[in-house]
């Protein structure tokens, strides 16, 4: 599962994986939750991949999420209903985009620790990276998080694709900013190796 | 593109695209369309590619006459075909009715995206499949993007065979999903054809009409038959239970049974008008129970209960005593309704998670869609509120406009359909005496104000309207498609823009326009047409600024952003607590501490208009970074 606001590229992002898991001969399902969401709303999509016999449904079940690939912090916690202790991993950008609701309605957006407490019960394990930072200090734009937070996964051995596979797919998917989506992703596969090495 | 992709590939498709591709394996040669979400992708498709395939594409002015023109397309010989979302439907209905017992000579599908649970729409959750039923006309219903292709192309060659317009139907979890699809060949349109006069197809009065009437009624029962096994589908297993489904409950079906590890028989209904009477009494006569799985109105359920009274009446038929007639279907409920019918547990209380994950939520801010940074109709809304407060009584219509339903704002107390912000308006006007402000927008006002407006100018009585143009140039809501305002077509050619003054000035009806992104020229505006008794128009004229950043990008120039001054702000919270633009961030202080308010340059669009309404004066234009 994705989940992020509009204008993220979440659903870029989304496209690619699917992409990436069709080059590797797997069958395809998954499902955008967009329309009115596409104006700063969530934006929360799924990518399932696996033999035709074995899926079907677009979304995603309850609790049953493998990985969540969540590109805002506060989605993250709303991304819980998909999540369950046993099963589901966390990959989270620690880039808040504040909603303006939270001024409005004078209720505050809730700080890093407070996220990954209400997050806990529903994740085995969730794994931060500072994608949308690392984004803006290498690549000069933040645009580019989500690439990195997918490269981060990868590198960390966490999504079953290829990088071939994904490489492949980036250039097909975002092939106007393939240079930096090349670089971006690299630094994330980068992250999600040493990520590995610093727990080991 | 995706779409024109080498056959015999397999690629990712959403719904739509497949549709798309169908289309373009059928040779299509004649689209048109008026934007509506979740149908949008389909047009949007065939304006990048439909000039390098040589076929026909446009934008019409709205449903009805997207619906006439490929009606004439499709007279004249030329395969054509129609994208709306169901209440664009409404909208063609007035002609979908001649036309369906007249006939077509080439191929004519008419697609129609249901929104069950309102992803994408303000209105209803109508269940389109009613249409069908009232115009006798086939409908297709696909339930992957595999069949949105497969059924696409079937469509086409149903509708040719027998010369009747066919509704190919999707719901937004089959549109909007993706899939793996098959490629087949694409086929060269054909794009030119002739009109012949034909007395014995057009001559629709009595009674002749009773010939047309009953022709078509032999036209559907010939369906019936021959369309049977090409479009519905026996999963054949052992056992006296069953599932009956159609569209995308299907999916969730097979994934339901593997789930439950329960092995039953399915019956997929592919084509959900006509049914086949006999493929529905084929499958239960042997069956005890069967489950009726379809989002929405009960009408396959309906049906298999009357077979049932023939072939078997000792069946027991579930579905909606079971599962709900409101919002889309998932799993979850599709799992819960296995559990109940077919006495298998999967051991998990769907409730209890449920129940978990709300206490997780309470207390976060909710992320509700808002106006984009730099929207004109921000500007416009906080300039009208200011000068009719909260008293007057605000007509909304649809657009992106209507998410002025929300806080800060509040400014939609209703939205009922495309232009009905003017014609209820009217109705208020006249009895009450109660300010009204009516909003539509540029691309609404072309599709179905203009006889709203035009009525206000002719039963000119009681307290008219304020009418309120939102004109931002484009059909933004749906992702920025042209419109008779925009100054070019589907297909990008330029044409002469029509302008809203020019046409409300040829209704004789007073006009006043200002500048979205100017506070003093909008309440001056505004001030001056509030004492005006009879019918008067404003409008507010301001480019989207997705547009506008799109034409920066083109011509590669960097779009002004504004910053606050730390020094001049007064903290009062106007520009995040009222004003509500996106772009302007509230920083999180401890306790007792005042906020810092600061313009995050990434988000800024430069519309200029928080720099006019802050009081303090601390809002000013950045300097560009070098």
């Amino acid at each position: 599962m994705l989940t992020g606001v509009g204008g993220e590229g979440t659903l870029t992002t989304q496209v690619m994986i699917a992409r990436a898991a069709n080059i590797e001969g797997y069958y395809v399902r998954g499902v955008q939750l967009h329309g009115l969401a596409q104006r700063g709303g969530v934006m929360p999509s799924f990518v399932r991949f696996g033999s035709e016999k074995e899926l079907s449904s677009p979304a995603t079940m309850q609790a049953n999420a493998n990985l969540i690939l969540a590109f805002e912090p506060l989605e993250a916690v709303r991304a819980i209903y998909y999540a369950r202790k046993e099963k589901t991993i966390f990959a989270i950008n620690d880039y808040p985009l504040v909603p303006v609701y939270a001024n409005i309605s004078n209720t505050p957006y809730p700080i890093m620790s407070e996220i990954i407490k209400r997050i806990m019960p529903f994740a085995k394990v969730i794994h931060i990276f500072s994608a949308s930072r690392l984004s803006k200090e290498k690549l000069r734009n933040t645009i580019f998080g989500n690439i990195i937070l997918v490269g981060a996964v990868s590198g960390m051995g966490l999504l079953p694709l290829k990088e071939d596979s994904l490489r492949e797919a980036i250039k097909v998917t975002v092939p106007i900013e393939m240079e930096n989506n090349f670089k971006a992703f690299e630094l994330g596969l980068r992250l999600g190796r040493e990520r590995i090495v610093s727990k080991g | 593109m995706d779409v024109l992709e080498e056959p015999g590939k397999k690629v990712v498709f959403l719904g739509n695209e497949a549709i798309v591709r169908g289309g373009l394996e059928a040779g299509v040669g004649f689209v048109a369309a008026y934007p509506g979400t979740p149908s949008s992708e389909i047009p949007i498709t065939f304006s990048v590619i439909a000039k390098k395939m040589g076929l026909y594409f446009e934008y019409s002015t709205n449903e009805k006459v997207a619906f006439e023109a490929a009606t004439g397309a499709a007279w004249s010989g030329v395969r054509a075909m129609t994208a709306q979302k169901h209440f664009g439907l409404n909208v063609a209905a007035d002609s979908i009715a001649p036309v369906a017992l007249m006939g077509v000579k080439a191929g004519f599908v008419v697609m129609v995206a249901d929104d069950p649970s309102g992803w994408s729409s303000t209105q209803s959750e109508q269940d389109t499949r009613y249409f069908a039923r009232m115009f006798k006309m086939p409908m297709l219903e696909p339930s992957n993007p595999q069949e949105c292709l497969d059924f696409t192309k079937l469509a086409f060659d149903l509708s040719e065979e027998f010369q009747i317009p066919v509704f190919l139907r999707t719901t937004t979890k089959v549109s909007h999903s993706i899939g793996t699809v098959k490629l087949g060949q694409i086929r060269k349109p054909e794009v030119r054809g002739k009109f012949q006069k034909d007395s014995d197809r057009y001559f629709n009065l009595r009674p002749h009409l009773q010939v047309l009437h009953e022709r078509l009624n032999k036209k559907l029962e010939q369906i019936e038959k021959k369309y049977d096994r090409k479009l519905n589908m026996v999963f054949p297993k052992e056992g006296k239970m069953g599932i009956i489904t159609s569209g995308v409950s299907f999916e969730y079906a097979k994934e339901a049974l593997l789930e439950l590890g329960l092995n039953l028989p399915i019956a997929k209904i592919g084509l959900t008008h006509p049914i086949s009477k006999s493929f529905v009494c084929d499958f239960i006569k042997d069956k005890e129970v069967v489950l009726v799985l379809e989002e929405l109105e009960p009408i396959l359920e309906d049906f298999v209960t009357q077979m049932a009274k023939k072939a078997n009446p000792n069946l027991v038929v579930h579905g909606k005593d079971l599962l709900p007639k409101s919002d889309e279907y998932n799993l979850e409920k599709v799992i819960t309704a296995f559990e109940k019918t077919f006495e298998r547990k999967l051991g998990i209380d769907f409730n209890d998670h449920q129940r978990k994950v709300d206490s997780a939520l309470m207390g976060l801010p909710s992320r509700k869609p808002v106006l984009c940074p730099g929207c004109p109709h921000r500007s416009t809304f906080y300039a009208v509120k200011k000068v009719f407060g909260d008293e007057a009584i605000y007509a909304g219509d649809i657009g992106c406009y209507a998410l002025g339903m929300f806080e800060p704002f509040n400014i939609h107390d209703f939205v009922v359909s495309m232009g009905a912000g003017i014609g209820v308006s009217h109705g208020i006007g006249i009895v009450s005496d109660q300010d009204v402000v009516a909003f539509v927008g540029d691309s609404t006002l072309f599709h179905a104000a203009m006889p709203a407006l035009l009525n206000c100018r002719f039963n000119n009585v009681g307290k008219s309207p304020l009418i309120v143009v939102l004109d931002n140039g484009i059909t933004a809501m749906t992702g920025l498609q042209p419109h008779p305002g925009s100054g070019f077509t589907g297909t990008g050619e330029k044409v002469e823009p029509v302008k809203i003054e020019d046409v409300v000035k040829g209704f004789q009806v007073k006009v006043r326009v200002c500048s979205a992104f100017s506070q003093k020229q909008l309440i001056q505006a505004l001030q001056e047409l509030k004492n005006i008794e009879s019918i008067k128009v404003l409008i507010s004229k301001g480019d989207c600024r997705l547009l506008t950043r799109r034409q920066f990008h083109a011509k590669g120039l960097v779009m002004p952003t504004f910053q606050i001054s730390q020094e001049k702000c007064m903290k009062c919270g106007i520009c995040t607590n009222n004003f509500a633009c996106p772009a302007i961030i509230k920083a999180i202080m401890d306790a007792g501490e005042k906020s810092i308010y600061s313009i995050d340059p990434k988000i800024c669009l430069g519309c200029a208009v928080c720099m006019q309404i802050c009081p303090g004066r601390a809002i000013q234009i950045a300097k560009q970074e070098a």
